[in-house]
This record gives structure tokens, C-alpha cells and sequence, in this order.
């Protein structure tokens, strides 16, 4: 994994050196703007955050044998609905309900897909995808129009009456340190899901359902159900991803609310592999990708740089994955 | 081939495993030979170096008179050998013309209408009728395996070696089978049959050889031998299958009238079965493949569509419940595609054990996985049929067949079920892994339960069953009492002659 991670970073010094710019500079800032302070370390554990729920949910869909692209749609549904909530409904009761709407806009927005997938035989890749586009043009129009705050330029909606603070502030070396508990809470889910995964019937079924799910029939797990569920389970944890985002980090919801923290989760669960513990490391990489992505950009270095590297180290893993498939059958 | 082809000395090491070792085999232009052997005896891989899928660490191969070593089976093909696997690779999708042409295909143009006549006389020329333009997923298992064998003619194939090819096929088709195979070998054609059926090698063959543990125990004329001493041969020491004692079953366990399954394309599959299954009996459901047995037992384990009748368990009617509940009841299947339907092969041992199992106790305790009482359940099986396997957290795939179907057989036996249904229980075991089977099924009826089992092979059914049931195209039937155990009149009943 070490080894895969380094030849990644030697073809992205490949490609900086093609652009003009010195790799060994650009190595440092990214390292120095996402692990270097206190400040690159919160920024980092905030790109995180989205991507341990987000990743989970990819990673829920998987286990079921579903391939959830949608967890982009399901994110900004969710982060929408619950910013409608929190802009009208303060105090603790205020995150409760924000963070209930994100869960449940989240799961609606998986349930067309995975009923189609378990009753129809229609493939969630393709339904989620669309549902996607859907999600994205319906929070569009919502924000321009009527969630609108018509007090600001921007297409966003008036801020949260009462945001998360962080669970941990400190100043480190100049610059502050600044911890979520919803960077907590992503972390938490993960480890619940990966023992109840292991320990319980209800997890056992939703392997087998998608390690075979003929199997599994001829076993006595409702198949077609448990499928719908999983779906539902992943949209919900997208969801409620997008509910923390707003609550502990943007404080609003506004267009063009993701920069593709779904799309990311996909890679962050295929880098997991089968392990739900790995998406833990599988996010911070990610989280360190893209909090450096702004430490390059000031180096004139494309933004785009950063999403290279990340293709590349996944396709990377895909390669050291899957490469005795075939060697081992007969 | 007018000139014997000889294997010398081949070996074959898979890591620790010396799968074949100094092996020798020959084999004479224009007759049929078998190759038996009980399983992980060396067969395949010896058939696999020949095919050139498998490269020898030692030995030599002799075709026509000269030493060939054959890279990949390309090499082997264009050497005029062809292999039908154990699993046909018939691809359903594509139809049967494209089917016979995969991999061979004449040209880079397809001419459908040359293409049509070549594969028409060749199939004239074996008594084999197709239509060519049907999707192979149409043909019957028969079917499909004279499909094989025309693949081999179409290229040309001089030598045929044919893995268990009856494994599937009703004792009429087996007969079919045997007969265009013999035919081939008065054209010349040379043909090794890999099989665990005694009765065919007796019956068809000219030359045998056996294999046990990797070396070659012995390689005579058929003639020259018989059943007892090839089985002796076989598994090392004398083992002859008698019949067994036949019980009579007692209180009625599963009772169906008039029952009406649907098939898979919406057909109605069972058409109005009668007929019960006792507490303590074994009973055998003969008949060719495909005449409602896959429905039946989707029916019992809740799978399938019921269109009318009655069916009832233990005095209960069962045809509005789920297949969860009918395995709470205690109705355990053996199921007929054990990749598909049996295992997950990425899984371990330990964690195929529970599959259908897990949601009772030891497996369940409440909602939580009881991983300690798993694990032991999990040794008990590979114990039960002395299962190859390093331990209980290797992986399904790793296993061979036989010890897959093993594995999946104790689990069927485990926690004392009350109706067994066993769709083929012994393919792909050998004989003693058979004898294994059958002894427990019939224990487990012993101890109160009732077993069903399906076979292709009627005379291992009049062997071990109590009672022979008969399927033929989807109707239900049970010879008269004086001919219970007539091997000709169960036969006709198969084939709807009687």
C-alpha cells in the first residue's frame, strides 16, 4: 500500500514537471498545507468528514451487492433538507430534526433505485445516475428560488440558527486546531457498522445478498427486500453526511453545494476494499488530497492535479486488488 | 491417429501436492478408454496436461510417433485434441450455430449458409439433429453434450477426452451418448472417458486405466477385468455395493395432492403430483433430467409458484409459506447447482456453514451471530465427510468439487432435520464419498427424518433408496408394488413408455 502510494506520488512528479512547475515545491506544500499545522490538520479532518459517511454509504450498497453512485444526489438531498430545518428550528432540537431530515430526504432518494433494482431488475448504476442529476437540478432550483436568503448575492440559503461548534478548539503554533464531532460521529458509524456487519444475522444476510444472492434466497433471506433496505441504508447515511456538512461545517446550504464528495466516496470505499475499518485511512487519504489541493492552487498548480493523483492511486489499488482473480480458480 | 499415444512418467506438483506422479498411460487409435479413479486421484490434471492446460514437471507425450510438448491447449487443438469439461461451456445467450463456431470460426467473414451446411452434415453424420438458429439456452443437458461433441468435430478433433460426461444425462441419453461415441471410434477417432460409472466403463469401453493417488495403480483390457475388481482397484481394497436393506416408512410427513407448480418461463412444470413421503424412508425421484424435479423441490422449499393443490408438512399446509419459515420447520435442501445456489465461494468454510442455518440456534442467539458455537459447527461438518480442506477459514473456492459437495451435505444433516431434500447429493464424489452420503441420509431417516433425493443415475437410487418415485414430464409416478424395484419398468415409466 506504502509502495502503491509513493509510485503514485512519482508519476504526479512526472506530470508537475511536465506543467513547469518543481515537484519537490509542490510535494512540500501539499504536504505543508494538509499535515504541516494545526490549521492544514483541520482542514484535512474537515474534507474527511463527508467522506467517512458518503464513503460508508458506497460501502453499505456494496456489501449488498449494489453499486450506489448515487451517493452525490443522496449527499446534497440530504444536506438540503436539513438545512431547511435548521434554518427555521434552533437548539438541540434544531440539529435532531436537521439531522432526521437528512437521514430520511437521503434514503427517499435511494428508495426509486433500489425498488427498481429489487423488483424490477433495473441496474442502480444507471438509476442512480440519473436520480443524481435529478437531485442536483431539484437543490438548484430550491436554492434560486424558494429557500433562497434573498439578502444575499449568492444563490444560498440564510444561515443555520444554530451551528455546531467544534468539539475541540486549541491554537497550536499560531494557528488553531479545530476538531467536529461530526468527524466523530463518521468515525463511529463506521466502526458500529463494521461489528454489526460481523456479529449480527441482519449483517450476515446482507453479505450474503451480495456475495450471492441466489444463494442467499435458497438460505431464506428475502433477497429482493434486503436489497431495498441496503439501498435505503446507503442513501440515508449519504444523507445524513450532507446533514453534518451543513450543520458543523458550511452552516447553510447553497448551489453547487458538493464538489463531488459522492463521487470521491466511490473511490474512498473501492480503496477500503472489503474492510469497513479501512475506509477510515481510505478518507484521511482523501482528506489530505483535497485539503492540499488549495495549498497547490496557489502554486499555480491545477486544481485538476489532485483529482490525477487520486484516479491514479486507485487505479493503482484496482491493479494490486484484482490481479490474482483469475490465477486463483481451477 | 493410427498410432497409440503414450504418456511417460508425467508428474505434476501443485505446490505441496504431488498431484501426479510417474504417471503413464496409453491409449489406442480408434477405441474408447477409460480413465477412473476416486476424486483428487490425478485424472483431470492428467487430462489437463494432454489437453496442454497444464504443463508436466517431468514426463513425455507421444502423438503420431513424435514427443510433443504443448505450450497451451492452442497447441493441443491444432494437434487434433479437444476436451469436453465436466461444465459445458455452452453459452446460452449465443445460438447454437455460434456456439458449434466459437473460437473456430472460419473465416474472419461469417458465411452463415456454409457455415449452416458443414455443421449439418457433421450432425447428420453423428444422427444429431439441431436447429441451428435456436438460442442454445433452448437445449435440453442432452442436448448440449452432443453440442460439445460436434464443437470437437468442427475442429476437427482426433482424440476426444470427455470429463464425466454422463454426470447429467438420464441412463437413455448415457446409452445415446455411448453409442455416437462409439461410432466416432469406427471412423477412427480416439476417445478417453473420465467417469466414476463402473457400469459404463464395463459396458463401453475397451481399455481402463485407474488412477489412485496420483500414480497409476493399473491399465488393463475390460475385458479382462470386472466391477469388483476395478473398484478393488480403485479405493484400494473391495468394496462391491449392495442393495440395501429396504425400510418402510411410517406416519406420513409431506403430503401433496393435485399440486401444480409453474415453472421458470411460466409453464406449468408439475401438472397435479399425488404422493407422500414417510418418517423413516429414503426415497429416490428418478426420471430424465428436467421433468419437474426442480420444481418440486422449489415448491417445497417455497420458490416456486403453486398453482393449485395441496401440499402439506408435518400436517400443516406450507403453500403460502416463505422459504424461511419452511427451513424453520425443518426442511433442509441440498440444492442442484451447489455454486449458484449452495455456497458463496468467496467466503470461508466457517462462514458457509450458517448459510440457511443462521437464523436458528447454535448459529443465532437472539439478532447476534453466535461465532463460537459457529466455529464449531463448522469443524463438525468438515468431520462429518472427512472434507479436504487446511481448516475451517479457507476459502470455499479452494476446495475441489467433491469436497464442496461434501461440505454441503453435512450441513444439509446438520441439527436434526426433519425432510431432507437431496438434488444429486453424489455429484462429482466418488465412491466412497457416495457410500459416505448415502449412509448418512439414510441415518438421519433412521433417527425420524424423511429424505427425497434426486438422481440422474437410477441404479445408485435402487441401491440406496427405499422407494423409487418416477418424474416423466411433470407428472408424478410410482411403480406398482410388484415391480417397486424393477429397473425395466422404472425405466419405461421414465421415458413414458409405460
Amino acid at each position: 500500500m506504502i509502495f502503491l502510494i509513493l509510485g503514485c506520488f512519482a508519476l504526479v512528479v512526472v506530470l508537475l514537471q511536465i506543467i513547469g512547475v518543481a515537484p519537490g515545491e509542490a510535494v512540500q506544500a501539499m504536504v505543508r498545507g494538509s499535515l504541516g499545522t494545526a490549521r492544514g490538520w483541520s482542514g484535512t479532518l474537515r474534507e474527511m468528514t463527508p467522506l467517512l459517511f458518503a464513503g460508508l454509504a458506497v460501502y453499505v450498497g456494496l456489501r449488498a451487492g449494489l453499486f450506489n453512485i448515487g451517493a452525490e444526489g443522496q449527499f446534497v438531498v440530504g444536506a438540503c433538507a436539513s438545512a431547511v430545518v435548521a434554518i427555521h428550528v434552533p437548539g438541540v432540537l434544531g440539529w435532531i430534526l436537521s439531522g432526521i431530515a437528512g437521514l430520511i430526504a437521503g434514503a427517499l432518494w435511494a428508495f426509486p433505485a433500489g425498488w427498481i433494482k429489487a423488483y424490477r431488475g433495473g441496474h442502480e448504476v444507471v438509476s442512480t445516475i440519473m436520480l443524481n442529476f435529478m437531485a442536483l437540478q431539484l437543490t438548484s432550483y430550491l436554492v434560486l428560488g424558494p429557500i433562497r436568503d434573498p439578502s444575499k448575492d449568492d444563490a444560498t440559503t440564510p444561515d443555520v440558527l444554530s451551528p455546531m461548534r467544534p468539539l475541540l478548539e486549541t491554537q497550536f503554533d499560531g494557528s488553531s486546531f479545530r476538531l467536529h464531532a461530526a468527524w466523530l460521529i463518521g468515525i463511529l458509524l463506521i466502526l458500529g457498522f463494521g461489528w454489526w456487519l460481523k456479529k449480527t444475522v441482519q449483517g450476515y444476510e446482507l453479505n450474503a445478498t451480495g456475495a450471492n444472492p441466489k444463494a442467499a434466497q435458497m438460505a431464506g433471506v428475502p433477497v429482493p427486500k434486503v436489497t431495498l433496505l441496503a439501498m435505503c441504508a446507503s442513501g440515508a447515511f449519504a444523507g445524513l453526511g450532507g446533514a453534518f456538512h451543513v450543520l458543523a461545517y458550511e452552516q447553510r446550504f447553497y448551489n453547487d453545494f458538493s464538489p463531488g464528495y459522492g463521487y470521491n466516496a466511490l473511490g474512498v470505499a473501492l480503496l477500503a476494499g472489503g474492510s469497513p475499518w479501512a475506509l477510515i485511512p481510505a478518507a484521511l487519504i482523501f482528506g489530505i488530497l483535497g485539503q492540499s489541493a488549495s495549498s497547490l492552487q496557489i502554486m499555480e498548480v491545477p486544481k485538476g492535479m489532485t483529482s490525477i493523483l487520486l484516479g491514479l492511486l486507485i487505479i493503482g489499488f484496482a491493479v494490486f486488488r484484482y490481479r490474482n482473480r483469475e490465477v486463483n480458480r481451477g | 491417429m493410427n498410432q497409440p499415444i503414450r504418456m511417460v512418467g508425467i508428474s505434476k506438483r501443485f505446490g505441496s501436492v504431488q498431484a501426479l506422479q510417474g504417471v503413464d498411460l496409453k491409449v489406442e487409435p480408434g477405441t474408447l478408454h477409460a480413465l477412473v479413479g476416486e476424486n483428487g486421484a490425478g485424472k483431470s490434471t492428467l487430462m489437463k496436461v494432454l489437453y496442454g492446460q497444464l504443463q508436466p514437471d517431468e514426463g513425455t507425450l507421444e502423438i503420431e510417433g513424435t514427443l510433443r510438448r504443448f505450450a497451451h491447449s492452442r497447441d493441443a487443438i491444432a494437434a487434433q485434441i479437444g476436451m469436453v469439461s465436466q461444465h459445458y461451456s455452452i453459452i446460452p445467450e449465443l445460438t447454437c450455430l455460434e456456439n458449434l463456431m466459437l473460437g473456430a470460426e472460419p473465416g474472419a467473414w461469417l458465411e452463415p449458409r456454409s457455415a449452416t451446411e458443414r455443421a449439418s452434415t457433421l450432425a447428420d453424420r453423428m444422427g444429431f439433429r439441431f436447429d441451428w438458429n435456436e438460442p442454445a439456452s433452448k437445449l435440453s443437458t442432452a442436448a448440449a453434450q452432443k453440442l460439445e461433441i460436434l464443437k470437437l468435430l468442427w475442429r476437427e478433433s482426433r482424440l476426444m477426452i470427455l470429463d464425466e460426461p454422463t454426470a447429467m444425462l438420464s441412463p437413455a441419453d448415457s446409452d445415446a451418448l455411448y453409442a455416437s461415441l462409439h461410432r466416432l471410434a469406427a471412423e477412427g477417432a480416439t476417445v478417453i472417458v473420465v467417469t466414476h460409472r463402473l457400469p459404463e466403463v464395463m459396458d463401453h469401453c475397451r481399455d481402463v486405466t485407474v488412477l489412485r493417488g496420483g500414480k497409476r495403480v493399473s491399465s488393463f483390457p475390460v475385458a479382462e477385468t470386472d466391477p469388483r475388481q476395478l473398484s478393488e482397484a480403485i479405493i484400494g481394497r473391495s468394496m462391491i455395493e449392495t442393495q440395501v436393506e429396504v425400510r418402510v416408512g411410517r406416519e406420513p410427513m409431506l403430503v401433496m395432492r393435485d399440486l401444480r407448480i409453474q415453472g421458470d418461463r411460466g409453464q406449468e412444470a408439475v401438472k397435479g403430483a399425488t404422493g407422500e413421503l414417510r418418517v423413516g424412508e429414503v426415497v429416490g425421484l428418478a426420471g430424465v433430467d428436467g421433468s419437474g424435479q426442480h420444481e418440486l423441490f422449489q415448491a417445497i422449499t417455497g420458490h416456486a409458484k403453486i398453482l393449485g393443490g395441496t401440499l402439506d408438512f408435518l400436517g400443516q399446509s406450507i403453500l403460502v409459506a416463505s422459504p424461511r419459515q419452511i427451513l424453520e420447520m425443518g426442511v433442509r435442501l441440498i440444492p442442484e447447482d451447489r455454486h449458484a445456489e449452495g455456497v458463496v465461494e468467496d467466503w470461508t468454510l466457517e462462514e458457509n456453514s450458517s448459510l440457511g442455518l443462521h437464523r436458528l440456534a447454535p448459529f443465532a442467539q437472539g439478532s447476534r451471530v453466535n461465532i463460537r458455537a459457529r466455529s464449531e459447527e463448522t469443524q463438525k461438518m468438515i468431520d462429518r465427510f472427512q472434507t479436504k480442506c487446511r481448516d475451517r477459514y479457507s476459502l470455499m473456492r479452494s476446495l475441489s468439487g467433491g469436497n464442496q459437495q461434501r461440505f454441503v451435505a453435512a450441513r444439509a444433516l446438520a441439527h436434526q432435520p426433519k425432510l431432507v431434500l437431496a438434488f444429486q447429493p453424489t455429484r462429482g464424489l466418488d465412491i466412497e464419498g457416495t457410500r459416505q452420503v448415502y449412509a448418512a441420509l439414510r441415518d438421519q431417516a433412521q433417527a425420524g427424518s424423511s429424505v427425497l433425493v434426486v438422481s440422474f443415475d437410477l441404479d445408485e437410487l435402487l441401491i440406496h433408496c427405499d422407494r423409487i418415485l418416477v418424474m416423466e414430464h411433470g407428472r408424478l409416478l410410482e411403480p406398482p408394488a410388484d415391480l417397486a424395484r424393477d429397473r425395466q419398468a422404472i425405466g419405461a415409466l421414465m421415458v413414458g413408455a409405460a
